[in-house]
């Protein structure tokens, strides 16, 4: 999980690493993943999203398909 | 509250606190446990992947968004320095904390550095991008990969 500067700079990264290119996901959509996950982190009732409320959350940051499917068999 | 809720509660507000993974006897004192019984809640949290531990199984490597180890994502909140396991995570410190923070980090290819102030309502205007490899699916299979 990690920056770049440009889907350019994406782009290269996974052609020089012969790695498939994924969906791009901005900061603005990062920082609202940030917040779902993390915000009650330090406290008594925190826990992780599970599978169908992470499917939501990606849903509605307009992250659909097989690749953000936390039981998707379609990689393997 | 439950001996694994205040062990996992012990770890990540010790690394709030400090920016660095506690040491088993750390959080046994913290607790008021023996280090046996904080090593067996180690196990059940992982499970639960709240935290990742490196095979000696008792040293932190992850409390997600805190890394136990240093990486190219430092967040600094309040003075504090503190480390991210990827580039979520990195946001995810000030929105765990509550707080303002600055990220540095950098695009992956270039090696442009990334220096960003995030405020309460999240980073300012950037054209910067993330991007995951791993499918959803398969994040945990290994997780420091991912």
């Amino acid at each position: 999980m990690l920056f770049f500067r440009s889907e350019e700079r994406v782009r290269e990264w996974c052609a020089a690493h012969e790695y498939p290119m994924r969906p791009l996901v901005t900061m603005d959509q990062l920082w609202t993943l940030a917040t779902t996950w993390y915000s009650t982190r330090l406290q008594e009732h925190s826990r992780r999203p599970q599978p169908d409320e992470m499917r939501s959350i990606f849903a509605g940051l307009g992250l659909g398909g097989d690749f953000w499917n936390p039981q998707s068999d379609s990689f393997s | 509250m439950s001996f694994d809720t205040r062990t996992k509660l012990a770890i990540y507000r010790y690394f709030a606190e400090t920016g660095q993974r506690p040491s088993l006897e750390v959080v046994a004192e913290r607790v008021g446990a023996d280090a046996s019984s904080v090593r067996e809640a180690y196990v059940r949290l992982r499970a639960q992947r709240v935290l990742v531990l490196e095979p000696d199984g008792v040293s932190i490597r992850m409390a997600p968004p805190f890394s136990g180890v240093p990486t190219q994502h430092l967040v600094i909140v309040d003075d504090t320095k503190y480390f991210a396991n990827c580039a979520w995570d990195s946001f995810g410190i000030p929105a765990a904390l509550h707080r303002p923070g600055k990220v540095h980090s950098r695009c992956e290819q270039s090696g442009e550095p990334l220096n960003l102030e995030i405020d309460l309502e999240g980073p300012p205007p950037c054209n910067w991008l993330f991007h995951c490899l791993v499918p959803a699916a398969r994040w945990w299979d290994d997780i420091v990969f991912t």
